[in-house]
C-alpha cells in the first residue's frame, strides 16, 4: 500500500528508520518542530494542510508522525482519506514506546526534561512562550527590548519553571550516529544543575506506523468523514464524525 | 493634583517604578485608594487585557503590566486593609500536579489581584489534597487551576473530586485553563468555567464573584 506520512522534524531519525523498513511505499512530509511551540489552536491548521495533501486515488492512508501534542491534533479531519494517529500524549511517550512506560515515568520521576537526537539538532529547546518575545530570548535580546530592568525581571520571570526542573533524560534509540548527542545532554544536565539518566528508546511505535501495524490499542484510525479529538481517558485520543459537535471550535463567553 | 492619567499609562506601558510612584504622590495628596483601583489601575489593566485579545500585547507586555499594577497596588495594600475593604473574592491558585510550567498561571494570578482578588498562590506541581486543605483554611471561594501539559490535565479532575469529598464542591467555584484546555475538557471534568488565556480568566472570575454576591 501507499501512504504519506506527515511528521515532525523532531522525529525525523526515528521515522526515517521506519520508513526504510516499511514493507509499504511511503511518501513523507516533514513539519517544522516550531508547530509545537505555537500551541495546539495554531499547530492544527499546519498540519491539516499536510494530511489534505494526500491524494485519495493513491494514498491509502495518512500516517501521522505526532502524539496529541498539547491538542495539536485535536480537531484535525481525515477529509478524503484516512488517518492513523498513535495514542500518545507527546512524542517522549512514542520515543519510549509506550505510553504506559511514559506514563510510569512521568510520575515516579519528578521534574523531568527530555531529550533525544531531534531534540538537540533540530533546533533551540522549547521555551515557553518564547516566540511572543519576538526574538530568540536571550537576556541582552530582551533588555534591547524592553530595558534593562524590565528586560531583567521579564528574564526571570520566563526562565523561572526551569529552576522547577530537576533532571535531564536523554532517550537513546540506538539511531545516533555517535555519541555526541549524549555529551550534549551530558553538558546541558551539568550546565543547570540537573541530575541526568539515559535510557533505552523503543523504536516499535514508529515502525508499526509505518509498516501498518495499527493495533487499535496503540493506534487510532480514523476514516473519511471523521476527526481526531481528545478524548481525556487512557485512550488519549479517539475518532468524531466531522460535524456531529462543533466542540474544536473555541467559543467565548 | 495627580493626574490619574499618568498611574494608566505607567501600567500600561509596564513602568513599575512610575506607578509605585505616581501611587505614592496620589496618596499624598489624599486621593482615595479606592479612586486610584477604580479609576486607573482596573481600566488600565483591562486595557492591556484588550490589547492583548487583539494581539498588539503578548505575554511580555502583560507581565510588565501586570508587574507595575503590582508595584502600584503595594502601597495601598495597608490603607485597603485598614478600610476594611472586602476583595471581590478569594482565589485559591496554583499549576497541577506534575507540571511544573507557570507563566501562565502567575499571569492569571497578578491579573486576578489587580482585579480586587486576594490571590493564594499555591506554586506549581500542586497535589489535588493541598488545593483541598488551602481551601478548608480560608475562605477561598474560587480555584483556579492551570496544566500546560495533556499529560497533566487530568490531574484537575482529581481536584475537582477532593473538593467533592470534602464537602466543598459547592461553596467553591472552579475555574481550569492552561494552553491544552479546552471548554469540552471543563465540562467534562465538571468545572464551573474555562478561560481561554489570562484576560478572560479575570473576566471570568469577576462573572462568578458577581453571580456568588447575587446568588
Amino acid at each position: 500500500m501507499r501512504c504519506l506520512l506527515v511528521g515532525c522534524e523532531v522525529l525525523l531519525r526515528e521515522l526515517a528508520d521506519a520508513i526504510a523498513r516499511s514493507p509499504h511505499t511511503i511518501d513523507v512530509e516533514f513539519l517544522p518542530k516550531g508547530l509545537h511551540d505555537l500551541g495546539g489552536a495554531r499547530m492544527r491548521p499546519a498540519l491539516q494542510a499536510a494530511v489534505d495533501h494526500a491524494d485519495p486515488a493513491c494514498h491509502e492512508a495518512v500516517l501521522m508522525g505526532y502524539a496529541l501534542c498539547g491538542n495539536g491534533l485535536h480537531g484535525l479531519e481525515a477529509r478524503r482519506v484516512t488517518l492513523v494517529a498513535p495514542r500518545a500524549h507527546d512524542c517522549i511517550a512514542l520515543l519510549m514506546g509506550s505510553r504506559q512506560r511514559y506514563d510510569a515515568y512521568f510520575h515516579s520521576h519528578e521534574g523531568v526534561y527530555f531529550r533525544s537526537t531531534g531534540w538537540l539538532e533540530r533546533g533551540r529547546d522549547i521555551e515557553q512562550l518564547a516566540r511572543d518575545a519576538g526574538t530568540d530570548f536571550t537576556l541582552a535580546d530582551l533588555i534591547a527590548k524592553y530595558g534593562e530592568d524590565n528586560g531583567r525581571y521579564l528574564y526571570d520571570e520566563l526562565r523561572r519553571y526551569e529552576r522547577s526542573y530537576r533532571q535531564l533524560t536523554f532517550i537513546e534509540t540506538g539511531l545516533e550516529s555517535d555519541n555526541r548527542f549524549e555529551q550534549q545532554a551530558r553538558a546541558e544536565a551539568a550546565e543547570k544543575n540537573w541530575h541526568f539518566e539515559k535510557i533505552r528508546g523503543d523504536l516499535s511505535l514508529f515502525r508499526k506506523l509505518v509498516g501498518g501495524e495499527w493495533d487499535p490499542a496503540d493506534f487510532l484510525v480514523v476514516e473519511p468523514g471523521g476527526r481526531i479529538v481528545a478524548s481525556y481517558d487512557e485512550g488519549i485520543i479517539k475518532a468524531e464524525r466531522i460535524g456531529c459537535e462543533e466542540e474544536t471550535h473555541v467559543r467565548r463567553d | 493634583m495627580v493626574d490619574l492619567q499618568e498611574l494608566h499609562e505607567a501600567i500600561l506601558n509596564g513602568d513599575a517604578k512610575a506607578a509605585a510612584a505616581v501611587t505614592r504622590a496620589a496618596l499624598a495628596q489624599n486621593v482615595p485608594a479606592l479612586d486610584l483601583i477604580q479609576q486607573a489601575m482596573v481600566p488600565a489593566m483591562d486595557e492591556v487585557g484588550r490589547r492583548f485579545e487583539c494581539q498588539d500585547y503578548f505575554v511580555p507586555e502583560l507581565l510588565l503590566s501586570a508587574r507595575a499594577m503590582k508595584a502600584a497596588l503595594e502601597p495601598l495594600r495597608p490603607l485597603l486593609a485598614a478600610s476594611g475593604a472586602q476583595p471581590a473574592g478569594t482565589v485559591v491558585i496554583g499549576t497541577v500536579k506534575g507540571d511544573l510550567h507557570d507563566i501562565g498561571k502567575n499571569l492569571v494570578a497578578a491579573l486576578l489581584e489587580g482585579g480586587g482578588f486576594e490571590v493564594i498562590d499555591l506554586g506549581v506541581d500542586v497535589a489535588p489534597e493541598k488545593f483541598v486543605e488551602t481551601v478548608q483554611q480560608t475562605n477561598a471561594n474560587i480555584v483556579c487551576l492551570s496544566a500546560l501539559l495533556t499529560v497533566t490535565m487530568l490531574s484537575m479532575k482529581a481536584v475537582i473530586e477532593g473538593l467533592r469529598a470534602a464537602g466543598l464542591r459547592e461553596y467553591v467555584t472552579v475555574l481550569v485553563g492552561g494552553a491544552p484546555v479546552t471548554r469540552q475538557f471543563a465540562e467534562e471534568i465538571g468545572a464551573d468555567g474555562y478561560g481561554e488565556n489570562a484576560s478572560a480568566a479575570v473576566a471570568l472570575a469577576r462573572s462568578c464573584a458577581k453571580s456568588a454576591a447575587v446568588g
